[in-house]
């Protein structure tokens, strides 16, 4: 008969690092029924008919959240052999607070004081027979990060629950309590065989639990009745009754503290002196836009560039060489021909256009590759002499003569597919379609996998619980709470359980706004898109990424303010209380795992909806109808295509926005699908009229790309969002309603940045200009009006 | 004949994907994420 031992502890106890060392891979990961919080057990490594449960990280088992019930529920309906209850070591007052009411659940007890390595680190000392004494339990050191104690914790809940003997908790409430609790009990929990479980419920009874009334089936009289018993002690220590079981543990855990720990005597801790320049009024914020800017600057544009040039240029394009090995010396030889190259082409242009050999220096025409202006140079006739001779005498260089040349994807399957005679119509699918729209997405998971490492060390580090921290002093100045920024933060992964994590926000009101505000922030998916336009419009400038960034920030913010002012989303801000960790170095494994999780979901998503989207993408470029047939068309003739024809009736709605087009209208739509798709559908179309980055270069003016961009950052998410938006706001008004204003306002954003930017870029003031500034009023108004709402 | 293999390989991709999207929605997850409840920590998928 296999023993279950439940995990049950603070969150942040080491938990789960001690249920990852004492199960390895032998887990399964998944949802408790019904609900969203995560479910994990597994067999212990040592024992294979030992099971562990990992409950969720919980303060207390009071009613009050989703995990505290589900752990609660857990306990008292499957009653498992044994509870480890993990503590940490540096912060016992906290954890034993959840002990003090573990140990009332009848079930055999052992206590884990895990971080020993940094107790001992700390100088301080706690003597862990004269806890264990005192609560009456055994307790063990351990430390799961070191690996330290696991064997001894094991052995002793597997002792404890074959011993299968709870032991009575030590602690005794004050006279009065007592006497009321021998009350509830005598008068509704007699028929419960275990005495130790009559007492936990007569307890929960007593702080007036309404989970546990309704779970034991109480009729009204016993109900009043029990309430009678309550409220007299209430009066007579003059308190209400949960404050008084409070009160009443932690004057128990303060006497156990006092006996059994002894703490080194020390001035300001590492984290209290980082937090003291971190958390600084004046400069939280400047060192945040800093940390955020860096972390956008290094994963798109330093790092993540090279890295994804290399991707996108090498793998989904040509080649490249192995190691880089003669990757310079080709480039320079490939270089000299084309400058040579130019140089004839432009003297047999110049024959053409004007019938007769130029007579002196001549202009020839030079594009740029990154911005694809075309510059006119000028040549002697000693230069094309000189450059004529060269191209006779030189064949194009070959990348193979200079080392080991590896083709690209896109080579090795036309290749491939030549080999086989594979029809055109099919080998226009692979080539211009999947590989074109799945390459395009995954050419940017290297500055996707740059981008999750930083943010996994910045969440890993504690670092990320202070920006919450400091965007409530922020926030709370326009009557929103930090509470409402946690789920952005979670958000900079995946729109979906940012949106999710909402379920934290009590204030209904604050959470629709929460909800509705959660993806301005960009995702991971979004980031290939940012990339791009990057890449395309501004030259790879270091500024795009981290803008895209703060326009998020910007776009909660200024959403915030308004909406609190209307009457649907009025009220004060929500108190916020949260913890703050202390800063510790993370582990390159934590951090290299959480990378790849994130990185792995990203390219398992681009293998399947993005590739099912690449395929009806593809269909829909190239068959439409040419006078009046169906046929699949030519590049030049793509605008008859099915797409071009679906994009044309919507893309009015963009001519305000400076992107008009039926591309650029087509992308945005696939966007909804997955953010991600809107790279792959700008690769398929602009693809099939030559480079992408140069085509995408002339489609867009700064101001209309930037429009662009915002539109897509901001309106609504993805598919899977939006679905999570609908199951949390669970009424189809307010789903329509959260959907329509982020389109709404990712509209106005892009109008105000186009036709005011383009005042700026040299595109001119025209009339929609007006209209930008008149939009730009409206906002300022929506945020400096009087709030008539909250007094 | 070369056509013919291109194809069939391709429908039984198309075919696979769409099945395991299938599954997935079945199962409460959405086919936007990689199902990968350890990174995830929050999401509708449901034992």
């Amino acid at each position: 008969m296999g023993i279950r031992i439940a995990l049950a502890g603070n969150p942040n106890c080491g938990k789960t690092t001690l249920f990852n060392a004492l199960t390895g891979s032998n887990q399964f990961v998944g949802n408790w029924p019904g609900v969203t919080v995560e479910y994990k057990e597994g067999k212990f490594k040592g024992d294979k008919e030992v099971t562990i449960v990992d409950l969720p990280g919980i303060y207390s088992l009071s009613p009050y959240t989703l995990e505290e019930v589900v752990s609660r529920n857990y306990l008292i309906d499957e009653k498992p052999e044994a509870i480890i209850n993990v503590i940490d070591g540096t912060n016992l007052e906290r954890n034993l607070y959840l002990t003090t009411q573990i140990v009332e659940l009848g079930i055999p007890v052992v206590i884990a004081i895990n971080m020993m390595d940094v107790v001992e680190k700390n100088g301080d000392k706690i003597n862990t027979k004269k806890l264990s004494e005192e609560i009456g339990v055994p307790a063990i050191e351990i430390s799961a990060l070191k690996n330290r104690g696991l064997k001894d914790i094991v052995e002793a809940a597997v002792k404890a629950a074959k011993e299968a003997k709870p032991q009575s908790p030590k602690h005794r409430f004050e006279g009065s309590v007592e006497h009321a609790l021998a009350h509830i009990e005598e008068l509704c929990l007699h028929s419960i065989d275990d005495e130790n479980v009559q007492r936990w419920y007569s307890i929960k009874l007593f702080e007036r639990d309404e989970k546990i009334q309704e779970k034991l089936g109480l009729s009204e009289d016993v109900i009043s009745h029990i309430e009678k018993d309550i409220v007299s002690c209430e009066k007579e220590l003059d308190d209400d009754s949960e404050s008084i079981i409070t009160g009443e543990r932690y004057n128990y855990i303060g006497t156990i503290i006092n006996g059994c720990v002894k703490k080194a005597s020390r001035g300001m801790t590492t984290s209290d002196k980082i937090d003291q320049v971190v958390t600084n009024r004046f400069l939280a914020l400047p060192i945040f836009a800093v940390v955020m800017f860096l972390v956008y600057f290094v994963s798109v544009t330093t790092v993540g560039t090279w890295a994804t040039d290399w991707a996108n240029d090498g793998v989904f394009g040509d080649g490249w060489h192995l190691f880089a090995i003669g990757s310079s010396q080709y480039n320079d030889a490939a270089e000299e021909f084309t400058a040579n190259q130019l140089i004839v082409d432009g003297y047999d242009l110049y024959v053409e256009e004007n019938g007769s050999e130029p007579t002196g220096d001549f202009e020839y025409p030079v594009e740029d590759e990154e911005t694809a202006a075309v510059e006119y140079e000028t040549a002697t006739l000693v230069d094309y002499e000189a450059a004529a001779a060269y191209v006779e005498a030189n064949e194009e260089p070959d990348p193979a003569d200079y080392g080991i040349w590896i083709p690209g994807v896109p080579v090795f399957v036309e290749a491939g597919l030549d080999a086989i005679n594979c029809n055109d119509v099919v080998k226009g699918l692979i080539l211009d379609g999947i590989v074109a729209g799945v390459g395009a997405v995954l050419g940017f998971v290297p500055q996707m996998l740059v981008l999750f490492i930083f943010l996994a060390f910045l969440e890993a580090c504690g670092y990320m619980a202070r920006v919450a921290f400091i965007m409530d002093r922020i926030f709370r100045k326009f009557g929103l709470s930090g509470k409402s920024f946690i789920p952005m933060l979670i958000g900079t992964g995946c729109g979906v359980p940012g949106i999710m994590a909402s379920r934290t926000i009590e204030n209904d009101r604050d959470r629709k706004m929460t909800i509705m505000t959660t993806t301005f922030i960009p995702c991971g998916a979004k980031l290939p898109f940012i990339a791009m336009v990057a890449g395309a419009i501004f030259g790879g400038a270091a500024w795009v990424a981290p803008t895209a960034y703060f326009l998020g920030i910007f776009s909660i913010i200024v959403s915030g303010i308004m909406l609190k002012k209307t009457k649907l989303f009025a009220g004060d801000p929500a108190p916020f209380v949260m913890e703050l960790p202390a800063y510790h170095w993370p582990t390159a494994s934590n951090v290299l795992r959480s990378m790849w999780e994130r990185g792995w979901s990203f390219i398992k998503k681009a293998g399947t909806i993005i590739l099912l989207s690449t395929i009806i993408v593809w269909f829909a470029t190239f068959f439409g109808f040419v006078d009046g047939a169906f046929t699949m068309l030519e590049e030049d003739q793509i605008d008859h295509s099915i797409l071009a024809g679906l994009g044309k009736c919507l893309a009015w709605i963009f001519l305000p926005l400076g992107f008009g087009d039926w591309e650029a209208t087509v992308a945005s739509i696939t966007g909804l699908v997955a953010k991600e798709n809107i790279v792959g559908t700008l690769a398929i179309i602009y693809g099939a009229s030559g480079d992408v980055y140069e085509t995408m270069r002339a489609a867009f003016t700064d101001a209309s790309g930037m429009a662009f961009l915002a539109f897509n950052l901001l309106c609504a998410p993805c598919f899977a969002a939006m679905g999570a938006i609908k199951r949390e706001m669970n009424n189809t008004k307010w789903f329509w309603t959260a959907i329509g204003y982020q389109c709404g306002f990712a509209w106005v954003i892009g109008l105000i940045i186009y036709q005011v930017g383009r005042v700026f870029t040299g595109e001119g003031f025209g009339i929609g200009t007006i209209f930008g500034i008149a939009a730009i009023c409206c906002l300022v108004y929506g945020i400096i009006r009087k709030d008539k709402y909250n007094k | 004949m070369g056509t013919l293999i291109v194809v069939l390989i391709l429908a039984a991709i198309v075919a696979a994907i769409i099945r395991s999207i299938v599954k997935a929605h079945k199962r409460g997850e959405h086919p936007g994420c990689g199902g990968d409840c350890g990174s995830c920590g929050h999401c509708s998928h449901s034992v």
